[in-house]
Parts: C-alpha cells; structure tokens; sequence
C-alpha cells in the first residue's frame, strides 16, 4: 500500500499547491467551515478539519462558486458586443471531500454536462479539477449517505482516494488523473502494509426503497401541509446542501459596459417561480416545500436515475426548525396513500 | 444552435431589429434580422432568449421565422426588462440566443384537421403553428382558428385575423372578446364558451391551444367533454426561465424542464405531470 | 420547566376544548435531546406533543405571520424576545391581537438547539461545550414576557450585565479605516442565503426591496460591495423596529455578528429618538420612531 505520514501532509500540500490550487475542509478562524484554499491558510487563525467528519459549507463553490461571471458586453451607439466570456480552466484539486460530497459532484456532473446542452462554465472547471476522496469510517449524528445509495468508504468520481488510518492515509490513486497528482507527491509516500479501518455504524438509518415509487403519486398528499408547518423558507438547506443547484443569472452595468454572472438561489423563495405577468405557480411555502423535497427524492430520480440528496446531513443540522430530510423519507415510507 | 459563442449555450447572439410594429397598447411585434451568419432555424412552437443585455433576459415563443429574412416575436410589455424593450427603436442591435424547446408536432399532425383555440398573447406561439399550416397548406385539412381577447384593442395580428386568414383556402377564423364594445358586432364571450358554441368535431382533429393559464384550464375540460381524446389536444406551457438549457432548476413542472423537455405538451402528458402551472 | 411544559398543555388542551383557538404555536421535541423544534398544533390530539424545556429558544412570533392573512385564532407561548416580536407585529398591524391568546412564560434563558445540532453533527470543531445558555440569551435585557393573556414562571432577572454595548463601542473607537477592514473580513464571509431575513420578525414586508427588480437596489453578486449593501440596506430598515431576539444571528450559516450592527442602530436610535426600545410594551396605535417625522428630528449624523 502507498502511505502518507500525517507528519508530511503539510509537505505535501504544499507540493500538490504548486501544481494546482488546492481547496481542503478549513475553519477559518472561529467563524465558518467550509473548503478554502490552502494558499489562503493562515496557520494562526484557521484549523484544519481533515479529522473532522465534514464542514458545514460543502465543496460546491469550488465547481459552481456561489458568484460566477458569464460574459461581459459593451455598448456603442445602436450596437452591443460581447466583449468575453469568463471560462475559468485553471487546476484545481479538491482534496479532503467525503463520499456524500463527491457523490454530489457526480450529480452535477449529470446535471451540467448532459441533457442536451453542455454548461461549458462548469465544464472547464471540472476538466481541469482533481477529486482527492477522504473515505469515511466514522459516520456522524445526521448521516445517512448509504441509505441513499452512496458507499462511504469508496467514494464514486474520486480520481484518489485517502483512508485515513491515524497517523497516516492509506493513498489509492484510481485515475489516470490520479495517477498523474500522486505522482506529484511520490517522494513523499512510502510503501508498507497497514490495517484498513473498520465502518461504524449509523446513527440515523433511513429506508429509501421504494421511496421515489410512492412519491409518484403523492403529489397532493395532505402530508405536505404538516411536515412544510414550521418552514420559514429562510433556504439555508438549499445553500449547505452538496448538491443543490438552481442558479439565477443577473446583470451588472456600469455605464455602458457591463457584465452577466450567476449566482447561487434557491427553490424556497417566494419569488422563485414568480412570473413578470403575476402568476406565480409556486406561491405557497407549502408548493416550494414540496416541490424541494420531490426534486430530492423523486424528481431528479426519475430524470436521472438516481436520488439528488446524497445524505450529508448538513440541512438536519443547520434548519431553524428542525426539519429533517431523513424524517421526511420515513414518514413518507410510512404514509397511508390510500386516503 | 444560435449564440455568440458556440462553445457557451449561455452566450447570446448578436441581432439587428429591423422593424417593430404595434399590434396593440400593450403588445409590439419585433423583426430580427440575424448578423452574424449562422443560420437560425427555429420550428413552431420553439421558444428563443431574448437579450437586452444590460437589463436582462426574456424567454419568448418565436412567432414566426421567415426563412433567413427575420424572426418575428410578439411580445407583451409586463415586466422589467419587456418595458425597457418596449422603449428600443429600429435598428438597435439586442441578443437573441436559441432555439429553446421541443415545438409543435408539425409531422404528426399532417393530414389532420387542425383546431386553434388562443386567448390573448396566448396567439404568438400558436400562429407559428398556423403559419406553417398556411404555408404548407396541402399537408394539412380543414384549419379552425378561434381567438378571443379582453377587448377589441387587445386582439393581436389583426391584419392576419380579420384579412389574410379568412381568406385562405378551407379556413374558418372566429373572433370574440370579452365584453360588448361600440364598433364591434362579433361575437362576445369567453373562448371557452365560444369553443362550446361552436362545438367543432372531434374527428380527425387536433386541437392546439394557448392563452392564460386560467383560459387553458376551462379550454381542456370544454374539450374534453366535446369528445376530444387526451393525444388530440396540445398546450403550449410557460414558466418563468433563465437559463432555457434545462439547468437553472427554475422552470421544473414535476421532473420535466419546461425549456429544455417542453414547452409543448399533449394533454396525455400533461396528466402525468403535477399540476403546478 | 417541566411543570411549565405541563400547565402550557394544560391551557392549550382547555382552549382547544372551548374553541378559543383553531391552532396552537409551541414547541415539540425532536429525536435527540438537545432538539426542540417549533410545533404548531392543530387540534388536542396535537397537544400531547407540546414541550417547554431549556432548548425552546425559537422566536414564534416569527410564525404569526404564515396567518397573517388568515382568520384563524390562534395560541402561542412566548418568552420575553418574542413576545416583543407581538408587540412588533401589533405595532405594524400585521396581525390582529383579537386573534391572539398569548401564553407569556418567564424565560431564565435557553440554550441553543442549533449549536447543539451542529457540534454534534461532526460539522464543527467540537471546543464549545453546549452546557451553556446561548450566546442571545447572555445578552437578554427582557426575560420576561411585556404581553400576554396569561403568565406561567417566575419573574426573572435579566441576565445582561456590565456595559450593554461594550463590543459595539468597542468599535466604534476604531478609526474609519479599522471600522472599514473589520466588516468588510466579516460580511464578505455573506453567502446571501437571506435566512437572517426570513427568521426576523421585523422583516415583515410582503415584498421585500432585495426581491425588486424594477429597479433592483441590491445585486445579488457575493461581492464585499453587493453584500455590505444588503447588510446594511437591511439593518438600517431595522433601526427602531429591532426586538433584539438575536435569531439573525443564531440562524447564520456563516457565524456573521449581524446583532452587533443591529445593536448599533438600537444605540443610535435610543440616544437619537429615544430613550427607545422597540416592542417593549403595547399602546394601541404606537408607531415606531423611524416611522415618524418630526419637524424637531435629530439630523447631526446626517
């Protein structure tokens, strides 16, 4: 087995920084946690989370940041050009993401790069990235990724995977991606034979079969006014979950130049689906509600053949009013549709 | 596929407006001519962004494509950015990027008899549909077209309603608005209640329909208790969209983008879909 | 608190019974001890599920106005902060206080279920041990509830000490260039999800000005220009309406001080307009001082 000694993971870093731009789990300071780059790692100030069991912000940014510039125009007189379009293709590693985290990545993959059209921003930027997967042994209070289909200790769409082991990672390079980042750093792994860590076991256990099924018909199933009672639609759950990823796109002039971007929104606004004539077929919290947790379960599902939410947990822990996505699944599994 | 840049779906294209007209107080038709070369080809029903770049963007039915000549939309001044188009003057150059959507079945109805029930600017996408019939007339029967409107001000492309359509061969053209109005001795109703007037024959029809959602609601159970079966009968849907690539998540009617999957749908498949529209 | 848990279901289960409400707005409890969760209970089957114990810190005023428009009765317990946010939505007359039998409890103060929930989940280095009241709760200057139809618990001491706006003349003592860096570290951190909005009882506006577009006074970019606008396009919309509950911040997914600016302008508002706290008491017909003019009206700052 290839090993890196946690004494040279710094060393290491530093290395795979020369190549790319490196986004791992951070606190920066005592605020957030989320995946910022290792150039910006101010070793007063921030902690290292590798050890942790995830951060609250997930790695999304780092392919879909929350504000991206599309193109910017000019105008002159009568005409208007399309002064640029804003590809970024730099290399990027993210390293250090959990199997929920790149099971999402892999979502967004389907999303952005199939289906008729190829979003060419995103596709830059995921051609030039490396996955580096930290697989997951431990998993935590509100996480319930094998029950959605993800396996944590073999992260899908990793172009490396690390096993932590305690004083070292177990090092697996998978791709040929892979094979090319750790050959960045193979002055600084050794070669020698460890014991493979051993999975916990789960605190929240969700049954999801048949889930998607059911949910087919569910649409106007009185349990929506229930469980969607104490959501204040405040879309925190849309902006740390992994794998949301509606987009608004918006304007920004100045004088007669200006530019295009997008920008991270989310489902639960009440302007969402707000149309400039007045009707707004989504105006109720309870229709968004639904409508979040059908695309989760059922929707993208049916689209794409698998479930968008990855079990990461993060929402649980982050909703003002303690909803659950995992007690959403079982008390649809456990709904009377007969009504 | 037109855009500025054929790498970007995001990225519009360049066009000149080469002419506007008014077709009422609050709806103008706007002539595009592409610039650049590329070849635009849009088919009925097929939904084009339209760009005022430093404003914003608007997803709009094609109303018509002649050919390379021009693209017509029609297009209704409610919101920010249809007030700034209103403003813009012959010659401007504004962004165009698409074609967007599925269209209309234009194979699949041929040797049908085809029914065109529109209420308001529900007609815009719906004309480009009878103009292709018109256009192609012997791949087509006998041509119904029914519209109605708030008030005789409010009927859109009215040269074509009241001169050009009737005059074609086997077409029938009924007019209505909604309230009596001095000048007008048309008929006076909703078009769903007109539609029931009429009470045109199911066979070997296929029925299209477009307008405000609240018009298309009374327009398919008029239909279906007329006898017309679920594959017979065509909508054409809107959401509000943004990207028009099936990306954004905006436009989402059950697990179908409306952009991207749609906007046309038969009513068979418009069962299967939740009613969030 | 168990025995205030049990005379809320006690006077829920009785208005219920009499017809006095049609719902009742209180808290449940989730599956783990350190969860309660808002609850609104629609008839005495519900009422079983109500708890009241050291982790209801929700501000359910916040949900009065899901019913805004509705003609429901409606029964709620409230602490100190949030029956401020009553008084709040009285005063704004979004809501109508016949429609209203509010259960005042006396609050010692809380502890913080979503700090529980996130330093249990393994999101969060876990050095802050969750033994203690919240952060909101430290800084309470009413525990006890300034409106109610009926009072459970015993009077008690606010637990504000010392200096009340030490951290904010803190900062005030920086130099413009300090003052300047400091918020521009901490509200570039902003991620625009607009939660501190949504949870704010003071943010009542049916169509809020970060939703207009015609024109739009605030991009949406998460640039340090775009995001000190919004944070303080919205804190200024907050002078002299601000209860102070802190949910903004406990709610923040990013950890932003957003009650420091917020105690800022309560400071201003009080040496400027005051002495002035908002919702503290009901007068039928009082409007806040910012929505006032008087020809008189402080304008040295202007």
């Amino acid at each position: 087995m290839q090993i890196l000694d946690k004494k040279r993971l710094e060393n290491a870093l530093d290395k795979l920084a020369g190549t790319a731009e490196v986004f791992l789990p951070v606190k920066k300071g005592t605020a957030q946690s989320g995946f910022y780059s290792w150039k910006t790692f101010d070793k007063e100030q921030d902690t290292l989370m590798l050890d942790a069991l995830n951060v609250l912000l997930p790695p999304k940014n780092v392919l879909f940041p929350q504000t991206e510039k599309m193109y910017s125009f000019k105008e002159e007189g009568e005409g208007i050009e399309i002064t640029g379009t804003y590809e970024d293709s730099k290399a990027t590693i993210i390293f250090g993401t959990r199997a929920c985290d790149a099971a999402a990545i892999e979502r967004f993959d389907d999303v952005f790069l199939t289906r008729g059209y190829e979003d060419t921003l995103y596709k830059s930027r995921r051609e030039n990235t490396v996955i580096i997967a930290n697989a997951c042994y431990e998993p935590g209070q509100n996480c319930f990724c094998t029950s959605m289909g993800i396996n944590p200790t073999d992260p899908a769409a990793a172009d490396v995977i690390i096993r932590d082991t305690g004083d070292a990672y177990i090092w697996e390079a998978l791709s040929s991606k892979g094979e090319k980042v750790t050959g960045t750093i193979s002055g600084l792994l050794e070669s020698r034979e460890v014991k493979l860590p051993e999975l916990k076991s789960f605190n929240t256990i969700v049954d999801y079969n048949g889930v998607a099924e059911k949910l087919k018909n569910m649409f106007e199933h009185p349990i929506w006014d229930r469980l969607s009672q104490t959501c204040q639609s405040c879309g925190i759950c849309t902006y740390v979950c992994p794998s949301c990823y509606c987009f608004d796109i918006q304007v920004k002039t100045r004088g007669n130049q200006g530019y295009r971007f997008r920008c991270w929104d989310s489902c639960m606004y009440s302007e969402y689906t707000q149309m400039a004539g007045g009707h707004n077929p989504r105006g109720d919290v309870k229709e968004r509600f639904r409508n979040r947790f059908l695309h989760k379960l059922e929707f993208f599902n049916e689209r794409y053949g698998k479930p968008l939410c990855t079990g990461c947990g993060r929402c649980i822990a982050a909703c003002p009013a303690g909803i659950s996505i995992a007690e959403i699944i079982s008390e649809i599994k456990e709904a009377d549709t007969d009504a | 596929m037109h855009n500025g840049n054929c790498e970007n779906p995001l990225v519009p294209g360049v066009v000149k407006v080469i002419d506007i007209k008014d077709e009422t107080s609050d709806v103008k038709s706007f002539f595009v001519k592409n610039e650049n070369g590329v070849p635009f080809n849009v088919m009925p029903g097929q939904l084009a962004m339209v760009s005022l770049l430093p404003v914003g963007e608007g997803m709009f039915s094609v109303s018509w494509q002649e050919d390379q000549e021009y693209l017509q939309f029609a297009i209704k001044r409610v919101g920010l950015m249809t007030d700034e188009l209103h403003r813009i003057e012959i010659g401007q150059k504004i962004g165009v990027r698409g074609p967007y959507g599925n269209g209309f079945p234009v194979d699949e109805c041929k040797g049908k008899d085809m029914l065109f029930i529109a209420g308001g600017i529900g007609l815009a996408p719906v004309r480009s549909f009878i103009k292709y019939c018109f256009k192609h007339r012997e791949d087509y029967g006998k041509i119904q077209i029914l519209y109605g409107s708030r008030s005789y001000d409010d009927l859109c492309f009215k040269d074509e309603l009241f001169d050009k359509w009737p005059k074609e061969k086997d077409a029938e053209v009924y007019v209505t608005i909604d309230n009596p109005e001095e000048g007008w001795d048309g008929n006076v109703g909703f078009v769903p209640s007109y539609l029931e007037e009429i009470n045109p024959d199911p066979k070997g029809k296929i029925a299209i329909t477009c307008g405000p959602p609240i018009m298309i609601k009374f327009v398919l159970k008029a239909l279906e208790k007329m006898g017309y079966s679920d594959e017979q009968v065509i909508t054409t849907l809107e959401m509000r969209m943004k990207c028009g690539i099936g990306k954004c998540g905006r436009c989402n009617i059950g697990s179908e983008y409306v952009c991207l999957d749609g906007p046309v749908y038969n009513l068979a498949q418009l069962k299967k879909l939740p009613p969030e529209w | 608190m168990k025995e205030i848990g049990n005379k809320i279901r006690e006077i829920a289960s009785r208005l219920f019974n009499d017809g006095q409400v049609d719902i009742f707005i209180a808290w449940r409890k989730g599956n783990v001890d350190y969860q309660t969760k808002p609850y609104i209970a629609k008839s005495i089957e519900d009422v079983n599920n109500i708890v009241f114990d050291e982790y209801s810190i929700h501000v359910l005023s916040n949900y009065l106005l899901k019913f805004r428009d509705g003609k429901e009765k409606i029964g709620i317990v409230v602490k100190g902060c949030d029956s401020r946010g009553i008084v709040r939505l009285l005063e704004d007359q979004q809501i109508e206080r016949e429609r209203l039998y509010i259960i005042g409890v006396c609050c010692p103060g809380m502890k913080d279920p979503l700090k529980a929930m996130k330093d249990h989940s393994g999101l969060t280095e876990q050095i802050e041990t969750t033994d203690g009241l919240a952060a909101k709760c430290l800084a309470c200057i009413e525990p006890n509830p300034v409106i109610y139809d009926e009072i459970l618990g015993e009077p008690q001491e606010p637990n504000q000490k010392g200096e009340r706006f030490a951290q904010v003349i803190e900062i005030e003592n920086m130099s413009p260039d300090e003052r300047y860096k400091f918020f521009e570290s901490t509200l570039s951190q902003c991620i625009r999800c607009y939660a501190c909005r949504q949870v704010c009882v003071a943010c009542n506006c049916r169509g809020c000005i970060f939703d207009e577009m015609k024109p739009q006074w605030v991009g949406r970019e998460t640039s340090v220009s775009d995001n000190l606008m919004y944070h303080l396009v919205k804190a200024s919309h907050m002078a002299g309406r601000c209860i102070e509950c802190g949910e903004c911040e406990r709610v923040c997914p990013v950890n932003i001080p957003l009650m420091l600016i917020n105690q800022k302008l309560i400071k201003d508002v009080n040496e400027f307009f005051g002495p002035y706290e908002a919702g503290m008491q009901y007068i039928e017909g009082a409007i806040p001082p910012l929505s006032v003019y008087k020809e008189d009206d402080p304008d040295n700052f202007i």
